[in-house]
């Protein structure tokens, strides 16, 4: 295959450094800084948000509690997943992830409008901000999706929050054009579609989803704000509105949104198999065709989420088949996945360790997916704990299992340095045993009837609930040991080397931490990243460095 | 690093863990389908309630091989082929990248098995709304919501019924579900509920402005809950009713006392609270009043304010109404409900109250101290 060019001939020269300590560190335009700033700014709202969580918890050990007011524990659930959807899991995602790695796997100094990207980060903290200072004017209360017509009628803090999230909104847009523009334009030369790593692929499509569906949530906002402030009868049913307009056009959006939170996630699964495994992803080309598919299909599925408010039965019945349709590439996923394990030369590293985790508990969150897609099994479920359990399994053991493989993966590029091995491995077991034991059981007490957003239950699902407080603090301390090990790494961590795994992908050819411009020279691409035991694939880069895993 | 393209495709240890995996996952469909889970399941207190968990059944009947040999196929690749250490650290495994067959076969099999799980659903949904045939034979009714409390709206009976719905067993019913407050004014009026009644296993969004029918029949005599499920604000998570499905015979009796409730003329003068029962009040107080209310000081709010020393403190607020705290007006206030910031206090009538309950209750107030 002749070598194409698709490289931007301009980035092959390289700018002078950054001089200043605000230009180096605080208004960077270098991808790896922002990177670096999303995964603080990001790790924080974790904390806040995960604090939010075990006091909800701690508020439900027993019916009738008075740890928190019935209003303050409704707060609390709503910024708790507002927090976790927009400035946890997305930010850290795409962001984070996506900054970090995507320009280096295609072989790039930067993405296409690095001007752009600084700006889309600096959105984040102030909508952090707003979205915790509403509990200083009453945080909504209606959850992380605000139903109208109580959040009409809710204090100032939901417009705060309005605010907020359409201020992460457009951060989110911005970075998904920038992504977009970037792998579509900016891989280096040779670095044709199927040559290019499973995570860009991952990348772009998210970033093809943030751009378009974000703007429906920010017009769902615009509504909901202007609605709430200057009276304009959107949801306004005495006036001509419907409640149920603000449910179609957030679902709109915040169903692609759940795929922006999971596909990063499935590229990040996608890369650390084949290293760890040391033999070539099986089913490459299944696995980015599937993922440009659930793109696609993320965009005809959202009413899933109302089965039970109105719908027209046609209506209800087209959407049930759209959301069963869309299990199939990801089960196809999900099976290529396992099978890459087969007949590889495993290394159960902590990375590793998450994936397993991640695939794991996924596969149960999509399974108990299917059962929700069933309109008539969704009519008992739908607003129980059963769809908390589903949520929470498909977006902390998907996307945090991911996320956190990602970062026992890419640590050593981002700084340099190894994190300990057996401080991780005890990290992903009680990270893995305190989550099911905290969430296994929801499904049960949702099936049996305990609605969401409570802060009492009837006293029948006692139990249940104590034993699932009780796991969800064993889960919260879990994080300690990451935090203990992050400290102790950054300190006097293991010196990583270029390429402690052995991976193949072009990230892992330069130094560790990347040098700013981050090639020397564009490499070329030859043919495709994972064909382990074969010789590199590229040109122009050393081919001296170390393709052996450090352990 | 040569792969290994010597070893065979799939050798005896892997038809031997595909066997483990099969005896696993026999036993737990079993389990999910005839017993035990199938006894731990609410019961199936609605006719539509058998098929809906039969669905629910084949759902989980196919999930579980998935789970089993996905995690299964794991934690067996892991240790068959892990590096051993007497392998070099740069060991590589098999060149494999795809195998059409086999992938065709796993898009082809799940495509299958939603195909049917979408046909079943597909013969459920119209069980339980309302076909054209069974609008006309049903016996129609509303379920409205309320901040925060169910109203029920019975043909011919001139009054509502609040928060317990009684049905006869085996009468086809349907029900028209809304939202609804007094003022619509969107800043106070009405806001989404939704009627779940989890042993039915049927649920409907209470919506503003919009009326859902829904259909079903009652199968089992007994007393079933109704939780809201969307939030409402404040008083949702107390917002429980009660469906209770009894006899024609006890039903007809039922309705007929909820007749002559209506049929009683208003009291022309203010209730007499004398010789009222503070014990008997304290019972009802428990039974009624303790969704909203907590035997507890003012500040203690659940959805209403807390009521200990509600006649005792001189520095109690003004009720409500806008009223002092006085004995008469807290029973004006059980006589005729009240609307507040935070939601309804439903009337004697929606409450199900008689003139002897309200005396009861004022006297079990006067004796509720911190």
């Amino acid at each position: 295959m002749s070598v194409t060019n698709v490289g931007h001939p301009a980035s092959s020269h390289i700018h002078p450094p950054p001089d200043t300590f605000i230009k180096k560190y605080v208004f960077s335009l270098d991808h790896k800084v922002i990177a670096v700033q999303y995964f603080i700014t990001g790790g924080l709202f974790f904390v806040l948000a995960g604090l939010l969580a075990e006091l909800m918890r701690v508020q439900l050990m027993g019916p009738n509690n008075h740890v928190l007011s019935i209003s303050t524990y409704n707060q609390a659930y709503s910024v708790h997943g507002s927090a976790m959807v927009w400035l946890v899991i997305i930010p850290l995602l795409t962001g984070g992830f996506g900054n970090l790695v995507m320009p280096l796997q295609i072989g790039a100094r930067d993405v296409a409008f690095p001007w752009l990207n600084m700006i889309s980060f600096w959105l984040f903290p102030p909508a952090g901000i707003l979205l915790f200072a509403s509990f200083l004017y009453g945080a909504p209360q209606a959850g992380w999706t605000e139903y109208p017509p109580f959040s009409v009628q809710a204090s100032f803090g939901t417009s705060m929050w309005c605010m907020a999230i359409f201020l992460i909104g457009v951060s989110a847009t911005i970075t998904g054009l920038n992504f977009l523009v970037t792998i579509v334009k900016m891989r280096a030369p040779g670095m044709t579609w199927t040559r290019t790593p499973l995570f860009v692929w991952a990348t772009g499509v998210t970033a093809f989803l943030s751009m378009i569906a974000t703007a429906n949530l920010s017009a769902a906002l615009a509504g909901l704000f202007i609605q709430r402030e200057f009276g304009v009868p959107f949801y306004d049913v005495s006036r001509g509105g419907a409640p149920v307009l603000w449910q179609h056009v957030f679902w709109f959006y915040s169903h692609p949104a759940v795929y922006i939170m999971i596909l990063p996630a499935f590229g990040i699964v996608s890369e650390v198999i084949p290293t760890f495994v040391r033999r070539p992803i099986f089913g490459y080309k299944a696995i980015a065709y599937s993922s440009a598919t659930i793109g696609l299909l993320s965009f005809m599925v959202w009413a899933h989420h109302m089965f039970t408010s109105g719908l027209q039965h046609w209506e209800q019945f087209a959407f049930m088949v759209l959301t069963m349709l869309i299990a199939v590439p990801t089960g196809i996923k999900i099976f290529s996945w396992v099978a890459s394990l087969w007949g590889g030369k495993i290394r159960l590293d902590s990375p590793l360790l998450f994936v397993f985790g991640f695939l794991s508990t996924f596969t149960f969150g999509g399974v108990t997916g299917i059962l929700l897609a069933s309109v008539p099994v969704d009519v008992h479920e739908h607003a129980s704990y059963f769809v908390v359990a589903h949520l929470h399994y498909v977006l902390f053991g998907g996307s945090m299992f991911g996320i956190f493989a990602g970062i026992y993966y890419w640590w050593p590029k981002m700084t340099g340095r190894l994190l300990d091995e057996r401080l991780g491995k005890w990290h992903f077991w009680s990270m893995f045993v305190a989550f099911n034991a905290t969430f296994l059981p929801m499904h049960w007490i949702g099936l049996h009837g305990m609605p969401r957003r409570v802060a009492t239950y009837d006293p029948i699902y006692t139990s249940t609930n104590e034993f699932v407080s009780i796991s969800a603090f064993v889960l919260g301390l879990s994080m300690l040991l990451f935090a203990y090990n992050a400290l102790r790494s950054a300190k006097n961590g293991e010196i990583a080397g270029p390429n402690p795994w052995g991976g193949r992908t072009l990230e892992w050819m330069i130094p560790s931490p990347a040098p700013y411009y981050n090639f020397k020279e564009i490499p070329i691409v030859l043919s495709g990243p994972y064909d382990y035991g074969k010789p590199l694939p590229y040109a122009n880069v050393d081919q001296e460095l170390a393709t052996v895993p450090v352990h | 690093m040569k792969p290994d393209t010597h070893q065979p495709l799939l050798d005896s240890g892997f038809w031997r863990a595909v066997v483990v995996m099969a005896v696993i996952s026999a036993v737990l469909m079993y389990i999910v389908v005839v017993y035990p889970i199938d006894r731990a399941f609410l019961p199936e207190a609605s006719v539509v309630s058998i098929p809906i968990d039969n669905l629910f059944k084949f759902s989980m009947f196919f999930s579980v091989p998935i789970l089993v040999y996905v995690n299964g196929f794991i934690i067996y690749f892991a240790f068959r082929y892990r590096r051993r250490p007497e392998e070099p650290i740069d060991a590589v495994g098999s060149p494999i990248h795809d195998h059409p067959a086999l992938e065709t076969t796993w898009t082809i099999v799940p495509s299958v098995l939603m195909i049917v799980l979408a046909v079943l659903s597909y013969f459920i949904i119209p069980m339980y709304y309302p076909t054209e045939q069974a609008a006309k034979s049903d016996v129609t009714m509303e379920a409205i919501g309320h901040k925060f409390y169910f109203e029920f709206r019975y043909p011919g009976l001139k009054q509502s019924v609040m928060n317990e719905m009684h049905l006869p067993i085996g009468v086809p019913v349907t029900l028209d579900i809304t939202s609804y407050e007094e003022t619509l004014d969107v800043k106070t009026g009405p806001v989404l509920h939704s009627f779940w009644v989890p042993e039915f296993r049927l649920k409907q969004d209470m919506i503003p402005g919009m009326v859902v029918p829904i259909h079903f029949t009652p199968r089992e005599i007994g007393t079933f809950r109704i939780v809201c499920a969307e939030f409402c604000g404040l008083g949702h998570s107390h917002m429980w009713g009660k469906v209770v499905v009894e006899s024609k015979t006890d039903f007809d009796k039922w309705y007929a006392g909820q007749q002559t409730q209506a049929a009683a003329p208003e009291a022309a003068k203010p209730i007499s609270l004398a010789g009222g029962d503070a014990s008997a009040g304290q019972t009802l107080f428990n039974a009624k009043c303790t969704a909203c209310h907590n035997a507890a000081p003012f500040s203690q709010t659940k959805v209403g304010p807390g009521l200990a020393d509600l006649f005792d403190d001189p520095q109690h607020p003004n009720l409500v109404t806008g009223k002092k705290a006085t004995p008469a007006n807290v029973a004006d206030i059980l006589e005729h409900g009240a609307h507040g910031s935070y939601g309804t206090m439903p009337n004697m009538h929606a409450n199900g109250l008689t003139d002897k309950d309200v005396a009861n209750l004022v006297a079990y107030l006067q004796t509720l101290h911190k």
